[in-house]
């Protein structure tokens, strides 16, 4: 009776680990090299040498910013789309599936 | 309509549609309490953090609410059969409920309901989230058990999908701060590691913006699911009394009046709650609060989407627990949290008691009017008297955020009236 919940708990927790934690640590990386690109006193550094702007830490950053943006909306999309009666399918097949 | 008639059957209608009446705005005043007592699980913690100014996190959290509540056009009809037997598996009333214009099944919906209104008031006064649907299924049980005995109860399901009160209430109550906890613990833990040496005064206003954007996700995540659960217990009363027949749509008015109830109790604000996840847990920063918030949005959205929905407050709470316990050398208040986890226990039975007692009191006075009427009249003044208790010590937008003091040296002050 148990063994079914017990089993989609694993796959919430797993499912909610790689997305819960895992955008956290994208929006963290993409302040780590946003600041490593902006230089100056963006990150602590010696006193007397600022480290030089560099462009790439911005580029990265912008990217894991977006990445973490795209996964905000997908979020949006599966709850706009189970409240209109369909389930976000991620696994290749069409996006939405009518609910059976 | 069915109005005319001979006198005596214009007042049996009455009868009816006079429970009705008082079903639906019970009903509704359950729905703002639901909000009222919920706005804390997505705005708590960027209220704390100062991400936003305590006014404008209600008001955003609100729209989102109401936005969520028309966003669903799925029926939650059939919301009392995953712990009780009063519907049949396509949402239509038990046929024996509703003889005599539907009053027996009535009067179940009315007591469950005033059980869960008077327990989510009492855990507010108390300052604790405790979930509204676990109050409300609480309520519909004591009530049913009371009306029907206790072979109406749905304890679990057959194997398949997860149900009855083991798979729907259980197992989420128990699984979703642990699950929520840990995800946020991770969570808390690698951002705090990745932006080590980073300025502050980069850090703060990037996460400012990562709470706003998943505190408003997991709003507008319960503005979908939670009025759906009103909505469906509006519409059930209306089939049991004869005045709306389909079991696959929703009259619009009990949509538009459920949207706008919780979004009503969501901009209010329970700011008691708000105080205590907020606040009382742990002393929250930024990065947790972003990485809380993620968590939480991330656990209630998978969980519902793989069919085992875990409850919004009790997801929401370990999430900030797991934010303090993954935060290197952060102090977790587990005092305040024990506090809660007795309220999550006693939830469903307290709820219950005050349902299947306020059944009885209607039972006894003949179980029609005059019983939906007394009550009613029982819920007004037990609200009242925990709102007038509630003025003592206030919590509102000016004060939600002060310093967190243990209740116990709270209290002493406040009778003196030293605390705001």
């Amino acid at each position: 009776m148990l063994a079914t919940e017990t089993g989609m708990l694993g796959q919430v927790l797993l499912v909610s680990l790689v997305l819960g934690a895992g955008l956290p640590v994208l929006f963290g990386l993409g302040l780590r090299a946003m600041a490593w690109g902006a230089g100056g006193d963006a990150e602590e550094h010696p006193a007397g040498v600022a480290p030089r702007p560099h462009p790439l830490g911005r580029a990265l950053g912008v990217l894991c910013f977006a990445l973490a943006a795209a996964g905000v909306v997908l979020g949006i999309t599966v709850v706009v789309a189970s409240g209109l009666g369909y389930e976000v399918g991620l696994g290749g097949g069409p996006l939405f599936v009518e609910k059976s | 309509m069915r109005g005319t008639g001979t006198a005596r059957t214009v007042g049996a209608v009455d009868a009816a549609t006079v429970i009705l009446v008082l079903v639906v705005v019970v009903a509704l005043a359950f729905d703002f309490t639901n909000g009222f007592h919920d706005t804390a699980n997505a705005m708590a913690t960027s209220i704390a953090t100062h991400a936003l100014p305590p006014k404008a996190a209600v008001t955003l959290s609100a729209v989102l609410n109401l936005v969520g509540a028309f966003l669903s056009v799925e029926v939650a009809l059939t919301v009392t059969n995953a712990v009780v037997r009063i519907q049949q598996a396509d949402g239509a009333p038990s046929p024996d409920l509703v003889q005599d214009g539907g009053e027996a099944l009535l009067l179940i919906v009315l007591t469950g309901l005033v059980g869960a209104i008077v327990w989510n008031l009492l855990t507010w006064l108390l300052g604790l989230p405790s979930s509204s649907s676990h109050a409300l299924f609480g309520g519909l049980i004591g009530a049913t058990v009371a009306g029907l005995g206790w072979g109406a109860v749905h304890w679990a399901g057959d194997g398949g999908e997860p149900d009855g009160i083991l798979g729907k209430v259980v197992v989420p109550a128990v699984a979703s701060p642990v699950v929520a906890g840990v995800v946020a613990a991770t969570g808390t833990w690698f951002v705090y590691r990745i932006t080590v040496g980073v300025a502050a005064r980069y850090t703060e206003r990037g996460f400012r913006w990562g709470q706003i954007g998943s505190a408003s996700l997991v709003s507008l995540a319960h503005g979908t699911n939670d009025a759906q659960k009103t909505m469906g217990v509006i519409t059930l009363a209306l089939i049991a009394s004869g005045h709306w027949t389909s079991t696959t749509a929703i009259p619009v008015w009990v949509k538009v009046c459920c949207a706008l109830a919780i979004a009503l109790g969501t901009y209010l604000g329970g700011w008691r709650i708000i105080r205590t996840l907020g606040k009382g847990l742990i002393d929250i920063a930024p990065p947790q609060g972003m990485a809380a918030e993620t968590a939480s949005a991330a656990t209630i959205l998978v969980s519902s989407h793989l069919g085992l929905p875990l409850s919004t407050t009790q997801v929401t709470t370990g999430s900030v627990l797991g934010a303090g316990v993954g935060r290197p050398g952060a102090t977790v208040r587990w005092r305040v949290a024990g506090r809660m986890g007795v309220a999550w226990l006693i939830t469903m039975p307290a709820a219950g008691l005050v349902g299947a007692a306020t059944w009885f009191l209607a039972h006894l006075l003949g179980g029609g009017v005059l019983g939906a009427v007394a009550v009613v009249l029982v819920l007004v003044a037990l609200s009242g008297v925990m709102y007038v208790r509630s003025r003592r010590d206030a919590v509102h937008a000016g004060n939600v955020n002060d310093e967190w003091q243990e209740p116990a040296r709270q209290r002493r002050p406040a009778a003196a009236g030293g605390v705001r």
